[in-house]
């Protein structure tokens, strides 16, 4: 026993010009929150993008992050030629042992500054991360001070474009490529020959090593020899469960997004309330009437909690709208797992468009409980003597 | 026209309140209204005489007495029973013909039907049928404001007996609308009573509308005069 | 009856609308003060009374890098410095914590007092601090909220360095800026680690104020084309490059705070504009009556006014009253520490309040102007 539902869509646009401030608040509110979180879940498929399931990294016991590891020659020594890692065309284990380091960089166009990841990698690092793709430019020669920089960090930091150089630790570096990672972690980084780094950063250890497993099985024995052998304080775990873990930088963007959506839902709600309450007081006769006709208490209860909650999703369609065209787009922030700057994109996910239509829908409906159950609770006769 | 009466009223009383004040409305009326009998209710505005046509129809309570509709005892009703009740039984039309500003003639037509378990194509069928009853087929599409203050009334008259109710109130119907309109409205009204059976009451202070009825009893100040 | 009196009692007479809006202005109100406070301090950050005087060496390639152990000697030399001591962030995991949120860092204990005279401990807890090569410092938040006592064995598992410690509390400091951090003794560190003889940072005090610049200049120059050169700044200059490293999120929370304040003076506008409107017949009545329009205008401006500053009295003052009485650094876990509102933003949101009561009475200002009285008698919403 509902009226139907052209009444209330009309219902909704009849008074478009008192709804409309509504509408438009209910709507901002809503493309906040669908942005602030977009950003969470772009940060966390950036890590979840990384990572290839054959792929073991190798860190020591204890680092949290690759960058703060590290696995001395002795070590990858001990067990690059285990059996269970796959080899190449000319029989060389699939291993990368990698040296990561942070760089203090300016910003493009700016003196604001931040920290670049720079990856030296080992021979097979490439083959082993097959995501990554050179754009523009060359690969940086083994032995030669050359980076290859991704194209997303090249557009954020300073002298970053190829046949740009730059200094690091006293020695000049030169930009020779771009590369491209496929909304990875590797789009933040900067990669260059292992060794070289090595030399120019004074660095004895590696960071971390990356393997590339014979099939499953190898995987799975490969790592319990690791864990068993005592000569050997390292961690091995799949790459994408290491890239899996790495969400924290998203927790405090998800903690601002719950921070502004209840804040501002609380004067969503009043706004929402302050127009059905406009409508009810407006409509008192036509309730009136309604009840007159024979439609009970609780349909009339039911009609504007409907108007309400349209009134809102509208508001959040309209949201979902203005967040829209930010999908995609790039930005950077400091990560809290390796400290440096790194690059991801707004991700408007379809079921966080959902989420945020049924967040407008909440505020719509708890605006107008008030006002329909005064709507509600209107004597028939008074109803009908208003006028 | 039949034996039973419509309507049997005893004792009716009906006292508000006003601050400290007791306001009389209606002061121990009885009144017996037969099926098939257009009744026009007059009086000066505060005689009580709408106050009797909300009881009867059963969207206001008497602080006293009994008023029978059809043998039911309507005072005893609860809220959604009552609701349900004038659903099926009462038609209402009003002065000022309160019709849903955002639906269509049709829609507002179709509204006290929405109530019932008719299917769509039975309720086309009324609506059409009542709106061509007075006179409106061709402006089912038109929204209120499109239509004249006639027009509306008419409108209203249908959404009154669109569910072929046996009482149809009508309380100052003719107050907002020219003569000739309201010539029309209190003809449709006439001929419901006439050739259809209904009982209707009608409120008016307009003797040349109470010319219409077939009985006109006069109010004052809460009495029968 | 007094024009103040008609005003007053207009705007009460539908209390709950006049509610509403006055909860309304103060909502928005109190959320505007919070992010204003919020993104002043990821702007400006709190500077320590001690700060002034303090100068932060960091390797020139980035604060990933360590600097030798042995540059403490060519730092010591220098004329301008005072004292010197190591500085390096251990950043390790106390008992089974999956995030730990406080710092620890291992310093040269003698040199704690001179580096940082801000904070207050008793004699002989420094000098059971001296004494003991495991003993350690804790600020008085990390303190409380762990329930330290003197005495108590601290065990941390190394994340960035291969070792785990154990720290013994031998004193608790307070006074600083932000008292939630572990200070232990470098030489701990370094023996752990097995011959380190390597620093996070070094931390130097200038001789005076006057001479930080020169101070800077020097140790920049004193180790220009060695294997490892450094960055030395002032500790404000350090903190000023760390918030930049937050790059774009900055401008983001920045910009969400605009739509945000944006949002909510739209809705309150509207609501007041609502609040306002509702007079309209009364307002139809006095221009029958022979009122003015000016006088009408006056009506509806003393209207929304009195509603937007009772809004502001509810909101800024709220926000003012519980950000200075509640403890801000143990609501967030030490993400903001002073939030302190000062009298600029509490002017800003004044004037954003002021700037809501002209606001909201012009449409239906402009509205009465034109409003004939006959129409203004038949106006129901």
């Amino acid at each position: 026993m509902t009226l139907p539902l052209t009444y209330h869509v009309r219902n909704v646009f009849v008074r478009w010009r008192a709804t409309l401030a509504t509408v438009a608040g209910v709507a901002l509110v809503v493309a906040v929150y669908v942005l602030v979180q977009s950003l969470a879940v772009g940060l966390e498929k950036s890590s979840r993008n990384t990572g290839d399931p054959r792929n073991v990294m190798i860190v020591r016991k204890g680092s949290t992050a690759e960058s703060s590891s590290q696995v001395t020659r002795e070590q990858l020594r001990l067990f690059k030629y285990w059996p269970q890692i796959a080899r190449d065309e000319q029989d060389r284990p699939l291993a990368s042992a990698d040296v990561l380091v942070m760089l203090t960089r300016p910003r493009r166009g700016s003196e604001a500054e931040a920290h670049v990841l720079i990856r030296g990698v080992g021979a097979a690092g490439r083959a082993l991360r097959p995501q990554v793709a050179l754009v523009a430019g060359r690969w940086f020669v083994p032995g030669q001070r050359e980076v290859v920089v991704s194209r997303r960090l090249a557009a954020r930091i300073a002298a970053f474009d190829i046949g740009n150089t730059f200094k690091a630790a006293g020695r000049e570096l030169a930009v020779v490529g771009w590369l491209e990672g496929q909304g990875s972690a590797f789009d933040s980084e900067v990669w260059m020959d292992g060794d070289e780094a090595r030399r120019i950063f004074d660095r004895e250890f590696y960071s971390s090593v990356l393997v590339r497993m014979r099939d499953e099985r190898s995987a799975a024995a490969f790592l319990r020899r690791l864990e068993a052998d005592k000569r050997l304080p390292l961690r091995g775990l799949r790459e994408t469960d290491y890239y899996g873990a790495q969400t924290m930088t998203a927790v405090p963007i998800r903690i601002l997004g719950g921070f502004l959506a209840t804040a501002m839902s609380i004067g969503a709600v009043f706004a929402a309330m302050n127009t059905m309450y406009a409508s009810v007081g407006a409509r008192t006769r036509e309730i009136g009437t309604l009840r007159v006709l024979g439609y009970r208490r609780r349909t009339i209860l039911v009609s504007f909690l409907v108007e309400g909650g349209l009134l809102a999703l509208l508001g959040g369609v309209l949201g979902c709208l203005l967040a829209l065209p930010l999908h995609g787009y790039s930005t950077g922030t400091i990560s809290l797992e390796t400290f440096t700057e790194t690059v991801f994109e707004f991700r408007l996910a379809p079921w966080l468009l959902a989420k945020g239509l049924a967040f407008s829908l909440l505020v719509g409906v708890a605006g107008s409980l008030l006002p329909a159950l005064r709507a509600a609770r209107l004597p028939v006769i008074a109803a009908l003597q208003s006028v | 026209m039949a034996d039973t009466p419509m309507v049997v009223i005893r004792n009716l009383s009906k006292v508000y309140r006003q601050g400290d004040l007791d306001v009389v409305a209606l002061n121990r009326i009885s009144l017996q209204i037969d099926s098939g009998e257009f009744l026009a209710l007059m009086g000066p505005s505060g005689s009580g005489k709408s106050t009797l046509l909300h009881i009867i129809a059963g969207v206001d309570r008497p602080t006293g007495g009994e008023c029978r509709v059809q043998g039911i005892e309507v005072t005893r009703l609860n809220e959604s029973a009552l609701a349900d009740w004038r659903n099926q039984n009462v038609g209402f039309v009003f002065q000022s013909f309160n019709l849903i500003p955002v639906l269509t003639a049709y829609e507002n037509v179709e509204l006290p039907l929405l109530l019932t378990g008719l299917n769509r194509r039975r309720r086309r069928q009324q609506v059409n049928r009542a709106l061509e009853l007075v006179g409106l087929a061709d402006r089912s599409r038109h929204l209120p404001r499109q239509l004249s203050g006639g027009q509306e009334q008419r409108v209203a008259i249908a959404r009154a007996l669109v569910t072929d109710p046996a009482l149809i109130v009508a309380d100052e119907p003719t107050g907002n609308l020219d003569s000739r309109s309201a010539h029309e409205a209190l003809g449709i009204l006439q001929s419901l009573s006439r050739q259809s059976g209904k009982t209707v009451i009608l409120v008016t202070h307009d003797p040349k509308a109470a010319a219409f009825g077939t009985r006109t009893i006069h109010l004052e100040k809460g009495e029968l005069t | 009856m007094s024009t103040g009196t008609f005003v007053l009692k207009n705007a009460l007479r539908n209390k709950r609308r006049a509610g509403l809006c006055i909860l309304s202005v103060a909502v928005s109100l109190f959320l505007f003060v919070t992010l204003l406070v919020a993104l002043r301090e990821i702007t400006i950050p709190p500077e320590d009374v001690g700060a002034a005087s303090r100068i932060i060496v960091r390797n020139k390639i980035s604060l990933g890098t360590l600097l030798p152990a042995r540059q403490r000697a060519v730092l010591e030399r220098l004329p301008g410095v005072a004292a010197v001591t190591p500085f390096t962030w251990y950043g390790g995991k106390f008992r089974d914590e999956d995030a730990t949120l406080f710092g620890q860092f291992a310093v040269d204990p003698l040199k704690l007092p001179v580096l940082l005279p801000e904070a207050r401990v008793p004699p002989e807890q420094w000098a059971a601090f001296f004494k003991d090569r495991r003993a350690c410092l804790v600020g008085k938040i990390v303190a409380d909220q762990y329930h330290f006592q003197l005495g108590d064995r601290l065990p941390f598992t190394g994340t960035i360095w291969p070792c785990d410690l154990e720290l013994r509390v031998a004193g608790i400091y307070e006074g600083t800026l932000d008292d939630r951090n572990v200070f232990f003794h470098h030489d701990y560190l370094n023996e752990a680690v097995g011959e380190l003889n390597q620093v996070g940072t070094w931390w130097v005090k200038a001789r005076s104020l006057d001479q930080m610049a020169e101070v800077v200049a020097e140790i920049n120059h004193a180790f220009a084309n060695t294997a490892a050169e450094v960055r030395a700044e002032t500790e404000r200059a350090f903190q000023m490059s760390m918030i930049s490293m937050w790059g774009n999120i900055r401008i983001l929370v920045r910009s969400i705070c605009s739509v945000v304040v944006f949002t909510l003076v739209l809705v309150s506008a509207s609501t007041m504009n609502m609040a306002v409107r509702e007079r309209f017949r009364e307002l139809a009545v006095l221009k029958a009556l022979g009122f003015r329009r000016r006088q009408l205008f006056a009506f509806i401006l003393a209207e929304s006014f009195g509603l937007a500053l009772a809004g502001a009295l509810v909101g800024v003052g709220g926000a003012w009253f519980f950000y200075s009485h509640v403890s801000i650094a143990r609501l967030t876990q030490g993400i903001f520490i002073t939030f302190e509102v000062t009298p600029r933003i509490l002017g800003q949101a004044w004037l954003i309040a002021v700037g809501l009561g002209i606001g909201a009475s012009i449409a239906p200002a402009v509205a009465v102007a034109r409003m004939s009285v006959v129409e203004g008698l038949k106006t129901l919403d």
